[in-house]
């Protein structure tokens, strides 16, 4: 019996580490290339051949990293504090009145979810001019959070629902709290798990987007990390640059892989609760 | 059920919200149905309505129907291949093993990489002669099978569509993770007890009990695939010929590189029509099991 538990065991271990290693190996290869110096041309399935940081060195002056990564904290840390803010607030009536009006406008944004922010992109610059909004490295945020907007109300109605009782605001009511009093300082500080969980998904999604900053951004200064990105785009069928490329692959990749390591119960937690409370 | 110190006022709450929603996103998917009639080039204000010719002359150039197809296609595999694996690494993810935590860790690691990333990458990895698959395929002793899987009319979409499912199995899996652990364990033991076999209580028990799980993951994947745009644009632009113009890449391709704007709207509208409609029959159709289990 104890032997077969052990075999059963074994087989599962084995399993498993087999698909993660296929899985992760196309991250592994090019990370290995990543540590070669740009002229190493050895097939890249000779694994750690060379540990350099060269590649490194020339990716990060061609992207201008610190500025890139500066770009993208700011765009990404502005947009989701908005999208935390807006989505909290326009969560907490809906969670809380329950009418025709509230079940309607609760769908009406949850609709936005299919619809694709390359399509709305199409007339989006000429509203952004007739409402003399000036284009500017900023632009992007307006996107960002409204595209935002529909999975975040979505998960923070169904936390308000599930997770905080009307109860605990009738007593602040007595004592004279207005609504915004009870909203920020009972509502909010109760619903942090979606808020870990709003921050993380649109985190993501906004810190690795280069579509809306592709067409509102044109100079390279005001680039973040993706757009940075793209200017390797020619490079991506050429050997010789490969080991470059893939430097500056990580060199973008590792804020997040930093972030996730140091944070892994929040992202791991967020996504789940996120999935299982809505 | 509405508690009477919930006060009407609190409606003002949605409003920044829903500014930005109706300005930033409602508004422009009229505007798109306004300008599919139109032949607008995005430059000069001016311009025309030309009736339904947009819409006319998609579908007799063909672009319509390929589009069509291929995105049915890239959804399709995305929602099965992407399920049934991440479904089968978060089952075998549940099970009493060490280390669990470090496996799934791993698996959500390539969540993380932005789609460019992910896209430089893979282009090596499909890369003929020095590329991942075809320097593997050399070493163990197969050479001059042609692998150029990127740049081959009937192999395209395939491959972009394998990065897609590769790119998003470690949130449907933590997902699919985060529904087991609602299944209560002294169900599992009660079955153990009648005698179920491992398979039979995954069958029977886990995954009917997984419906919520499996009911979001799905959703969001049909709606990621009919919305699939990144990979055409990073890795293939849209070719070779018409192979991988997913819908929502052909209508940016119309719109920013040919500066049809009137044309991208009538394309856009179409895709919009078809999102809604594979969504919402999914949906009724759900509704309709849920509410007959």
């Amino acid at each position: 019996m104890k032997k077969k538990e052990i075999l059963k065991s074994t087989l599962i271990h084995v399993g498993i580490i087999s698909f993660l290693l296929l899985n992760l190996l196309p991250l592994i290869i090019s990370f290995s290339s990543s540590l070669r110096s740009p002229n190493n041309m050895t097939s890249p399935l000779n694994l750690f051949n060379e540990f350099s940081l060269v590649s490194y060195q020339n990716a990060f002056s061609r992207m201008h990293f610190p500025m890139a990564f500066l770009n993208s904290i700011i765009l990404t840390g502005v947009s989701v504090t908005i999208v935390v803010i807006f989505t909290a607030m326009a969560a907490y009536p809906l969670a809380r009145i329950d009418s025709k009006f509230s079940k309607f406008v609760y769908l009406f944004f949850l609709g936005g979810l299919v619809v694709p922010g390359q399509m709305v992109i199409i007339p989006i610059v000429q509203i952004i001019k007739a409402l003399h909004i000036p284009s500017s490295q900023f632009t992007p945020i307006l996107m960002f959070v409204t595209c935002s907007i529909p999975f975040s109300t979505f998960l923070f109605t169904g936390f308000i629902k599930s997770s905080v009782p009307v109860e605990i605001e009738e007593a602040a009511y007595i004592d004279g709290a207005g609504l915004f009093r009870r909203f920020w300082t009972l509502v909010f500080p109760l619903i942090l798990p979606a808020t870990v969980s709003v921050i993380i998904t649109q985190g993501i999604w906004i810190w690795n987007d280069y579509f809306f900053n592709l067409i509102f951004i044109t100079k390279s200064s005001q680039s973040p990390l993706p757009l940075a990105m793209l200017g390797f785009l020619g490079d991506k069928e050429n050997p010789t640059q490969w080991n470059t490329l893939f430097a500056a692959c990580f060199l973008s990749a590792i804020p997040l892989v930093i972030a996730f390591g140091a944070l892994q119960k929040y992202f791991i937690g967020g996504l789940a609760s996120g999935s299982v409370k809505g | 059920m509405n508690s009477s110190i919930m006060k009407k006022s609190m409606y003002f709450f949605i409003l920044p919200a829903l500014i930005f929603y109706l300005l930033f996103w409602i508004f422009p998917i009229l505007k798109i149905f306004q300008y599919s009639v139109t032949d607008y080039n995005g430059f000069v204000q001016e311009f025309n309505y030309v009736g339904f010719k947009n819409y006319s002359e998609l579908f007799k150039e063909g672009v319509m129907t390929s589009s069509i197809v291929n995105t049915l296609i890239y959804t399709f595999i995305v929602v099965i291949l992407g399920n049934v694996i991440s479904l089968g690494l978060a089952l075998m993810l549940n099970m009493k093993i060490r280390a669990k935590g470090i496996y799934r860790s791993l698996a959500y690691v390539p969540t993380l990489f932005s789609a460019i990333v992910v896209g430089f990458i893979w282009s090596y990895v499909y890369m003929p002669d020095q590329g991942l698959i075809d320097s593997v395929l050399q070493a163990i002793g197969f050479k001059g099978i042609q692998t150029n899987f990127l740049g081959q009319y009937s192999t395209a979409l395939y491959a972009i569509i394998l990065v897609d499912v590769w790119k998003n199995i470690g949130t449907a899996t933590i997902i699919y993770l985060a529904g087991l652990q609602t299944v209560p364990n002294e169900l599992l033991e009660a079955g153990r007890i009648d005698g179920c076999s491992a398979w039979k209580l995954t069958r029977f028990v886990k995954i009917p009990l997984l419906a919520a799980s499996i009911t979001i993951n799905i959703t969001l994947s049909i709606i990621s695939g009919l919305k699939a745009f990144d990979f055409p644009f990073i890795m293939t632009n849209g070719g070779p010929g018409t192979a991988t113009n997913t819908l929502i890449f052909k209508v940016y391709k119309l719109a920013f590189n040919e500066q049809l704007f009137g044309k991208a709207s009538a394309l856009g509208v179409v895709s919009f029509s078809i999102i809604i409609l594979v969504t919402g029959i999914f949906v009724i159709y759900l509704n309709k099991k849920e509410v007959s289990a």
